[in-house]
């Protein structure tokens, strides 16, 4: 099901200059066309995503390789930035968003520094990177902090670390940049390789070297593990979750899209998004929350799962959803799933990017009256998936190693309307931009 | 941290960063005598008399090494468990004591062979409320368990190769009370003017003095913010105390070497291992000879407290002897088992059936040290109202003492658990130029630059810095909740078990809920102590007012002053000291490493 890829993958742009060091990660910018990348240089590059040029390097507050970096969402009028590196700590930078883009949305920035000659570039580059102030420092790790996460309120920073502890910090946004430690969650048994908050609820996940993917939600006083997913049989790399109100592409089933598309909805709205991971052993797997008997809800109706075991307290049961085509030949060091396609793409030490379609499946073909109230005690009334592997592209960074891949809105002036990019970013210190043709 | 050094999580990954190396610098000298290449090979009947020391980590290496947390419990279990209770008490056989009307005495000769040893044990209080909740008894009996068990005939002396037990059991709230007497004692000293202080300036702690007492908080300090040592209370906490006070007495009183003591604690924390090994914590730092020559043959320093079991530990010291705790009498022992200690004022003083001790609800769960210097401050005050402020979580309190007219007088907070620390020491960071400013930050945002001026000089900065006094205990919930308490997975183990055991229980994890519900007995237990105490005198005595517990701590501590000829400050102050070690820490890569010969070593992707 998976030979037959049906798009391809092709590069739109390098973002130039790159670093002469193994980059980690790039993070794209909530609202503004601009990307933060992570590089073992200790520092973190900003490009415009408009004419894929450096806009500034922040530098100097990281004493070894900044591993991960993350937006502050939420923030009026300024861009706020985590990055996390090896040398244990955390910082946040502040720069005022008087660049790259003008407050009504026009580029400023990435048009006019194209008709630039050299000099008045580096001019202008030094300006800017005169603006990023270096907020405040969070120590309190004892090792190298491996990902950074804000919660989707940016009330809250998680951060992970090899010396196997979770820290969540709340941004007091008192004006004077303190952060309290909110909670230190200390049950993995290895290296905590990613953190990753909810869509939209104030659940974290973490996945860790300890093979194993773990939930935490704040129960009355303090933070605690709601559930522990076991599954994969290597270090589980990274985790994205499913955006809010995804649903799996209707193309293949026409005309009866509508109702699938109704029916998935009411299931999802109560098990919630699904979580995405990829590990070591060289698989992308799919998990979603088995629903509560006592959250279900009445907009539930029609199609209430009967739900046997009732967890005890605040435990949650996950359980696999799916196992996505393999298609990696080594570790899996990234997932990426789009929030506006439903599209999830991987990359890892084999050097491919995958990129992966969900379509409703026709041959259980369920027509609309069995979508009634009346059937639903006797068959489980689940919608199925497929999962294709749309797109394979090998070496994408030559024979280097790509660490991480991230959906961005496509800024060039050759997009589309909603048009998205694949960022990759690779053991060789580039990031490169690429586009889906299908 | 207790939650770090916790011995149910020996399986730990250590990272190549943090190995431990430190063993290999500490291996003890070979014997001169035999100048033989231990490492050489030889036949086994050479090797048999050399007598080479095992290769070991001693627990107080691994204090001087920051990295390897996982190590260091490893070895912490091994030197200090309920199976070295037992060696000790089977490689030596109790001191025969004589008992006349002074108290007791070593009565013969014999004594002195250097075999025998005189047991002592003491017990914290939140042990005592741990078994109380554990067996459903009051903690007063629980006082009669651990009493028979230690020392009664049913107990540890029914067995065993000498059939030893403690001659001795000491309540550390004894201790406990005299260090609240003193740590107000300490925090007045810093709050008043440097021209009226007693002691001069450099000695006394800076404001505000953060309490010492918890073993896991002081390991941490020392480790990664030594800024906050000068901020420590000098005083020793009631374990190293009472080890301090009964191995001066009793060497002094019985005329043996303080080796010849010794001295297990048992205790709710497995830091508290670590803190009987400290080196500050020994017959060195308050030995009468001068040149530093210890008084003992070995030249060796003595520990105070020379093994600190937990609570759990306890349960399975009776269960290793088979000795079913809950069977044993529950009433106090016979006097034939307690003899007078061998000073008849120091036996008043450490036997006292009512010590006044702080075990309400509001003293809070951990020896109630910040409670006691606000009611201290309070009675200095007449008229005056503390004021409660219930901070970010329930480990977080603030209080003020007001006066009359709503002034404040004082300020004072109680920090629990680790998270909790992080902002306190964050509060109490010395604000600097960041490490590596960012970089070519114009004059104008120079301040936006600094990661501390922004940060810490803020009010709520100052809010920390303004506390007088703040008891910081690393374990959330207090010492009620030390790491090595009993469990409610064990409690109910142990509770079955007495009966016919039939049903396995539902081995399904405790939820958090059903853990608070086992944590809130505990602390029941705990507060319930004062009222048992109270009920039982026959209103012999009224709780002692402050000022009476002052008197009576303060006259007790000079006659031992005096009756050691040691300075008490001597006795019962100690200090801390930063812990560096480049273990763990990386060394700068060659920077000339070329970027292909870098990335080719990534193998496997090990970040």
């Amino acid at each position: 099901m998976t030979e037959n890829p049906t798009a391809s993958l092709t590069l739109l742009s390098d973002l130039t200059p790159p670093s002469l060091e193994r980059t980690w990660l790039t993070a794209p910018h909530p609202s503004l066309p601009i990307v933060a990348t992570c590089s073992s240089d200790k520092t973190v590059r900003v490009y415009s995503l408009t004419n894929f040029r450096l806009l500034s390097t922040i530098s100097g507050g990281h004493k070894r390789s900044v591993r991960t970096c993350a937006w502050k969402p939420h923030v009026q009028g300024e861009s706020v930035l985590a990055t996390g590196s090896f040398d244990a700590t955390v910082g946040i930078w502040r720069r005022w968003d008087s660049y790259g883009r003008a407050e009504d949305g026009t580029d400023v920035r990435g048009l006019s520094s194209e008709t630039l000659d050299g000099n008045g570039r580096d001019t202008q580059e030094y300006e800017d990177d005169e603006e990023w102030r270096f907020a405040v420092l969070l120590d309190g790790h004892d090792s190298e902090v491996k990902s950074v996460s804000w919660s989707p309120s940016g009330m809250l920073l998680a951060t992970c670390s090899r010396d196997k502890s979770i820290w969540i910090w709340e941004d007091l946004d008192d004006g004077d940049n303190n952060f309290e430690t909110v909670a230190v969650m200390q049950e993995h048994e290895g290296d905590v390789k990613c953190v990753a908050w909810h869509p939209v609820e104030e659940c974290l996940a973490s996945a860790s070297y300890d093979n194993t993917i773990r939930l935490w939600r704040e129960d009355i006083d303090d933070w605690g593990q709601v559930a522990c997913i076991k599954g994969h049989t290597g270090t589980v790399w990274y985790l994205d979750w499913e955006g809010i109100g995804n649903v799996p592409s209707t193309a293949a089933v026409c005309e009866q899209g509508t109702s699938l598309s109704a029916e998935w909805k009411d299931q999802r709205a109560m098990s919630g998004p699904r979580l995405a991971s990829c590990s070591d052993d060289r698989t992308v797997r799919i998990w979603k929350r088995r629903p509560k008997e006592q959250r279900a809800q009445s907009q539930v109706g029609s199609t209430g799962i009967p739900s046997i075991i009732r967890p005890t307290g605040t435990d949650e049961t996950w359980e696999e959803d799916v196992l996505l085509p393999q298609i990696h030949e080594l570790s899996i060091y990234a997932v990426a799933w789009s929030k506006r396609t439903g599209l999830l793409a991987s990359v890892g030490a084999d050097g491919r990017i995958v990129v992966y379609e969900e379509l409703f499946l026709t041959s259980p073909a369920r027509t609309p009256d069995t979508n009634t109230p009346t059937d639903t005690s006797a068959i489980i009334p689940r919608t199925h998936t497929e999962w294709v592997a749309i797109a394979i592209l090998e070496g994408a960074h030559g024979i280097y190693e790509v660490n991480h891949v991230a959906w961005a809105r496509r800024a060039d002036r050759c997009r589309k309307e909603n048009e998205e990019v694949l960022i990759t970013t690779a053991d060789d210190g580039s990031i490169k931009v690429w586009t889906l043709r299908r | 941290m207790s939650a770090i050094l916790s011995a149910d999580d020996l399986n730990d990954f250590i990272s190549p960063g943090v190995a431990c190396i430190k063993p290999v610098e500490t291996l003890p000298k070979n014997e001169s005598s035999n100048s033989q290449n231990p490492y050489e090979v030889t036949t086994e009947d050479k090797v048999q008399p050399e007598n080479l020391p095992p290769a070991q980590i001693s627990l107080t290496d691994c204090l001087a090494c920051s990295g390897c947390v996982t190590s260091a419990e490893a070895v912490l279990i091994s030197l200090q468990s309920h199976a070295e209770v037992l060696n000790t008490l089977d490689a030596y056989p109790e001191l025969p004591l004589t008992q006349n009307h002074n108290g007791p005495y070593t009565g013969s000769s014999d004594a002195l062979d250097g075999e025998s040893r005189i047991f002592v044990a003491s017990v914290s209080p939140q042990v005592r409320a741990s078994l109380a909740a554990t067996y459903g008894i009051s903690e007063k009996e629980a006082t009669y368990m651990i009493d028979q068990f230690l020392s009664g005939p049913h107990g540890l002396r029914a067995g065993g190769k000498h059939g030893s037990g403690f001659s001795w059991v000491v309540d550390t709230n004894v201790m406990r009370d005299a260090i609240l007497v003193l740590t107000a004692d300490e925090v007045s000293e810093t709050l008043k003017e440097p021209s009226a202080r007693a002691i001069s300036k450099d000695t006394l702690p800076k404001r505000p003095v953060l309490s010492s007492a918890c073993p896991g908080w002081i390991c941490y300090a020392e480790k990664t913010h030594p800024f906050v040592l000068p901020h420590l209370s000098r005083l020793k906490s009631p374990q190293a105390l009472t080890g301090t006070f009964l191995k001066t007495v009793l060497s002094k009183a019985l005329g043996v070497p303080p080796s010849r003591v010794w001295h297990l604690a048992i205790m709710p924390c497995f830091d508290k291992k670590l803190e009987a090994s400290r080196e500050e914590l020994t017959d060195v730092s308050w030995s009468p000879l001068d040149g530093g020559v210890p008084l003992t043959e070995s030249n060796k320093p003595v520990r105070d407290v020379d093994c600190v079991i937990t609570t759990r530990e306890l349960l399975t010291l009776a269960s290793s002897r088979g000795i079913s705790l809950p069977t044993l009498p529950l009433k106090s022992l016979a006097p034939s088992y307690t003899p007078h200690f061998p000073d008849e004022t120091l036996n008043a003083f450490l036997f006292r059936k009512q010590n006044g001790s702080e075990q309400s609800m509001e003293a809070g769960t951990s020896g109630g040290y910040l409670h006691h210097v606000l009611k201290t401050f309070q009675a200095k005050n007449p008229g005056s109202e503390i004021v409660t402020q219930r901070g970010r979580n329930a480990d977080v309190v603030e209080y003020s003492l007001m006066s009359p007219g709503g002034e404040p007088l004082m300020k004072a907070a109680r920090y629990y658990g680790f998270r909790n620390i992080q902002n306190l020491v964050r509060k109490l960071k010395p604000a600097r130029v960041s490490r590596l400013p960012g970089a070519r930050v114009p004059a104008a945002s120079a301040g936006g630059n600094r990661r501390q001026p922004i940060s810490r000089n803020s009010a709520s900065a100052g809010s920390g810095t303004d506390f007088a006094y703040v008891e910081v205990m690393a374990c959330p919930g207090g010492c009620t909740n030390g790491g090595g308490q009993i469990r409610i997975e064990d409690a109910r183990e142990a509770s079955t078990s007495t009966q016919s055991v039939t049903a396995v229980e539902n081995p399904s994890k405790p939820t958090p809920h059903e853990q608070r519900a086992w944590l809130a007995r505990v602390d029941e237990a705990y507060f319930s102590a004062e009222s048992d105490a109270e009920g039982e005198m026959d209103g012999q005595a009224q709780p002692l007012t402050i000022p009476e517990r002052e008197a009576r701590v303060h006259e007790a501590f000079e006659y031992w002053s005096n009756l050691m000829n040691i300075p008490l400050s001597k006795l019962v102050y100690t200090t801390y000291r930063e812990v560096e070690s480049d273990v763990g820490k990386p060394k700068d890569a060659p920077i000339d490493t070329t970027r292909v010969v870098e990335l080719a070593g990534k193998i496997g992707g090990g970040w």
